[in-house]
């Protein structure tokens, strides 16, 4: 479904991502882990059009979306539900959630999208008046999360939903990823959180200074000793 | 490098110098005498403006404060204004602090719009106070000349004391880069929170070229209102005279020595030009053309010509 | 005296819904833009001359010619974020300074040399009457434009509120890049939205020619003012700008009475410099109600 194609990615000097391949194909949970600056959040955004890539090339279904603007990228189904979260502060959780179905393909179906939302997240459902910027971390997840699902998606990015949060909601958030990925929705989880991440994968690949150093089946990473060593701390 | 630049600096002047003393037409001297004092001014602004970063869009209130002190001076009390300017610069530098104290707090836009205000509240003040001030019929003096006057018969003088200005500026700004102050100012130029982080006391350091700058400018608003003998409000207090005073900075290089000089003697003979061969009917002509000047030069050379230029030269010879 | 204080506060109010008109404009590209249009005066001024020709040479009353001179506006608005605001948007402040600080000195002296610099009214068969509620008068196409200049404002109040492209806006305005990632096409967004701000002092710019005159840099104090209002009711905030425009005419009405009228623009100029002090956020705090 998703190919990216030795893709090559420069902030100015610094070359954040160089010649990384990786696929996700439908229905699966893929995981892209690694350390802080390891260029995960940069491939994301290079997929979802926010930044341009170098080189290299990013398919999905087939068609090259490497150069289309960020707007004809999300019509694409292609959403992302981005680090630290970026709800709208001012705006309702309704508000929020609505502004998740902006684009033409959501729009129709936005309030069944809602109904599912709510569902699956009551604790949005209790808020659903409540302005964004009051919420906590976790509720504040789940929000994004929500408006991702919102948008309709093909396939779902999320940018490191764990981070910063309890273990319990962490626990309740991959939980959903599982559930709303057996209703058809392909998910690309980047993650520091290995475990948890890997748990739920069919496959991963390991991301390191720009550099795809590992990638295998899901339990096969967790059970790689390399990786074991340096990102488990076993 | 820097000693270099002050040598050929020098011979600069010097020629400029002679290139006064040489000159009988009296329209080329007054564009010679409104070249200087446009680059003074930009110099002095430059120094809060371009080495602190900090934008004022009025300061218009310390050449009006200048203007109106030496000139009030010199009507009522008969003061020289060779004196009555440095009153008129140390009131100037009371009213920086009016202005600084509160309004360093603010930054970017804020601080501008503070500027602006700053300028306004002074103008309607003046109008306001009329038996004082002569209110927005201005004030006219009657020509006296005499060297203690600050009045002449020739322009050769006044040109002389313009360049004097000019050169005053322009090597107190040379001094202030190359000092202390300078680089605390290029410091939180770039990052303010930064600077202070590293322990500099931003807040100070930006009052202080506020006074410099204010003082400076005073000055200039003195000798020019000697130069003109006349001032009202709306000139010398307008917003869109502290849109002029920076006009020879942004288009010749902000936050550099050069960059306001070269910026006046492109901008000021086109001004003046300007107006000689287009007034009366074309009323307003001129301002559309500097408008448009300062648009593209802001957007496309926003470097200023002067960086722009070297930045070409040495992109050349490494290329 | 009550009725003087009275007389005053109405006053205030009226002038005050057309300064949160200008205001609402320009803190609405503020939002959503970050960009500071020095400019926005000179809008108005073009509203309100375009208002006076259509008067002038169609005989159509500015409170109907306003369904030209909004569009109008909207469209000069477009067309100037298009080519020159587009670029200002990643720039450095003084260049986004500077920039709409030259944009303004053409428009007003385009103004001078095309339309010189006569003052220009429109005089509509109803400019003098007025309405008497007991003791107090009010005039009658200030109280007009004051009820036009609401309306305007609960109908884009609405519109940001229930349309997606008014969401688009508001989303836009508190995070960029989240709003990109719903799909929404920023750079249309800044162009909409460039005209909407546009549109809304065209709209004042009609209002105020029954009740004002147009002259070349007529501009400049209703940016001023403009300006005051946006910091005092928050950069950003829409209904801010509202109460903030009716805070202004009323301070200006009183000052302008109990003061003196000369220094009614320095008082209300003292009171912003103190706001940008106190709370530069504004009396009414952050971003986009």
């Amino acid at each position: 479904m998703l190919e990216v194609k030795k893709v090559n990615l420069a902030y100015g000097q610094m070359q954040v991502l160089k010649e990384v391949s990786l696929q996700v194909r439908e229905r699966e949970i893929v995981s892209l882990i690694g350390a802080n600056s390891a260029g995960k959040s940069s491939m994301l955004n290079a997929i979802s059009g926010l930044v341009p890539i170098s080189g290299g090339e990013i398919l999905f279904e087939g068609k090259r979306i490497d150069s289309l603007p960020s707007h004809e990228i999300i019509e694409n189904g292609i959403i992302q539900v981005p680090e630290g979260r970026r709800i709208f502060p001012f705006m309702t959780v309704k508000e929020n959630l609505e502004m998740g179905s902006y684009n033409r393909r959501a729009r129709e179906k936005s309030r069944e999208s809602l109904q599912r939302v709510y569902e699956l997240f009551p604790h949005l459902a209790e808020r659903k008046d409540q302005l964004g910027e009051s919420m906590s971390g976790g509720e504040q997840q789940m929000l994004a999360v929500g408006r991702g699902l919102m948008a309709g998606p093909k396939i779902l990015m999320l940018d490191e939903p764990s981070l910063g949060l309890a273990p319990i909601v962490v626990e309740m958030i991959f939980h959903v990823l599982q559930e709303v990925n057996r209703r058809e929705v392909t998910i690309l989880l980047v993650e520091q959180n290995v475990k948890e991440s890997l748990d739920i994968s069919s496959r991963g690949y390991v991301l390191e200074n720009g550099r795809v150093v590992l990638e295998g089946a899901g339990k096969d990473l967790l059970g790689n000793s390399y990786l074991k060593k340096a990102y488990l701390g076993l | 490098m820097r000693f270099l630049k002050g040598s050929y600096f020098l011979g600069f002047l010097i020629l400029l110098a002679l290139l006064v003393a040489l000159v009988q037409n009296a329209f080329v001297l007054h564009l010679l005498i409104m070249v200087f004092t446009s680059a003074a001014l930009g110099l002095a602004w430059n120094i809060i403006g371009g080495y602190g970063g900090q934008l004022s869009l009025g300061h218009a209130a310390f050449y009006g404060i200048g203007a109106y002190t030496s000139t009030l001076l010199f009507l009522h009390l008969g003061v020289t204004p060779w004196l009555g300017m440095i009153a008129g610069g140390l009131l100037a530098v009371i009213a920086s602090l009016v202005l600084g104290i509160p309004c360093f707090r603010l930054r970017g836009t804020y601080f501008t719009l503070a500027t602006i205000a700053f300028a306004e509240v002074l103008r309607i003040l003046v109008v306001y106070f009329k038996e004082f001030t002569g209110g927005s019929i201005g004030i006219v003096l009657k020509f006296n000349a005499g060297f203690l006057n600050l009045m002449f018969k020739n322009r050769e003088p006044f040109a002389y004391v313009a360049l004097g200005f000019m050169a005053l500026t322009y090597y107190l700004s040379v001094w202030i880069e190359n000092s202390r102050l300078g680089y605390y100012l290029t410091a939180l130029k770039e990052n303010e929170d930064g600077a202070r982080a590293l322990g500099i006391n931003t807040y100070r350091c930006k009052l202080i070229a506020l006074m410099i700058s204010a003082f400076l400018t005073a000055l200039i608003g003195s000798f020019f209102a000697q130069y003109l003998t006349f001032i009202e409000p709306e000139s010398e207090f307008s917003l869109g005279l502290s849109i002029a005073l920076t006009l020879s900075v942004m288009i010749g290089g902000i936050g550099t020595a050069l960059g306001p000089i070269i910026g006046a003697f492109i901008i000021t003979p086109l001004q003046e030009l300007l107006r000689v061969y287009i007034s009366g009917e074309y009323q307003g002509l001129q301002n559309i053309i500097y408008g448009i000047v300062l648009v593209v030069v802001v957007i496309c050379i926003p470097q200023g010509v002067y960086k722009w230029v070297t930045e070409t030269i040495f992109r050349k010879r490494t290329a | 005296m009550l009725i003087i204080i009275g007389q005053s506060l109405i006053s205030g109010i009226l002038m005050g819904g057309i300064y949160a008109l200008v205001s609402i404009g320009l803190t609405l590209i503020f939002g959503v833009m970050n960009v500071v249009n020095f400019a926005h005066g000179e809008f108005l001024m073009i509203a309100m001359y375009l208002t006076f020709w259509v008067f002038h040479y169609l005989q159509i009353d500015p409170y109907v010619s306003l369904l030209i001179v909004a569009p109008a506006l909207f469209l000069i608005g477009v067309v100037t974020q298009r080519y020159l605001i587009q670029h200002l948007i990643q720039a450095e402040h003084y260049t986004q300074i500077f920039a709409t600080v030259g944009l303004s000195t053409i428009m007003a002296n385009a103004a001078l040399f095309f339309w010189k610099a006569d003052y220009r009214m429109v005089k509509t068969p109803y400019m003098s009457s007025t309405l008497t509620f007991s003791d107090l008068v009010v005039s009658y196409p200030r109280l007009i434009s004051f009820l036009v200049a609401i309306g305007i404002t609960v109908l884009l109040f609405l519109f940001l509120k229930h349309t997606y492209l008014g969401r688009a806006i508001r989303a836009t305005a508190q995070d960029n890049t989240g709003a990109k990632l719903m799909g929404v096409n920023i750079n249309r967004v800044y162009i909409f939205t460039f005209g909407l701000g546009s549109a809304c002092v065209g709209v004042a710019g009609a209002l105020l020619m029954p009740i004002y005159y147009a002259f070349p840099t007529v501009g400049l104090h209703f940016v001023l003012t403009a300006f005051v209002v946006v910091v005092l009711g928050g950069m950003g905030n829409i209904t801010g700008a509202l109460f903030g425009g009716l805070v202004i005419g009323v301070v200006e009405a009183f000052s302008g009475f109990f003061i003196s009228p000369e220094l009614k623009e320095a008082v209300y100029f003292v009171i912003f410099v103190l706001v940008l002090l106190v709370k530069p956020s504004g009396l009414f705090g952050l971003t986009k109600g």
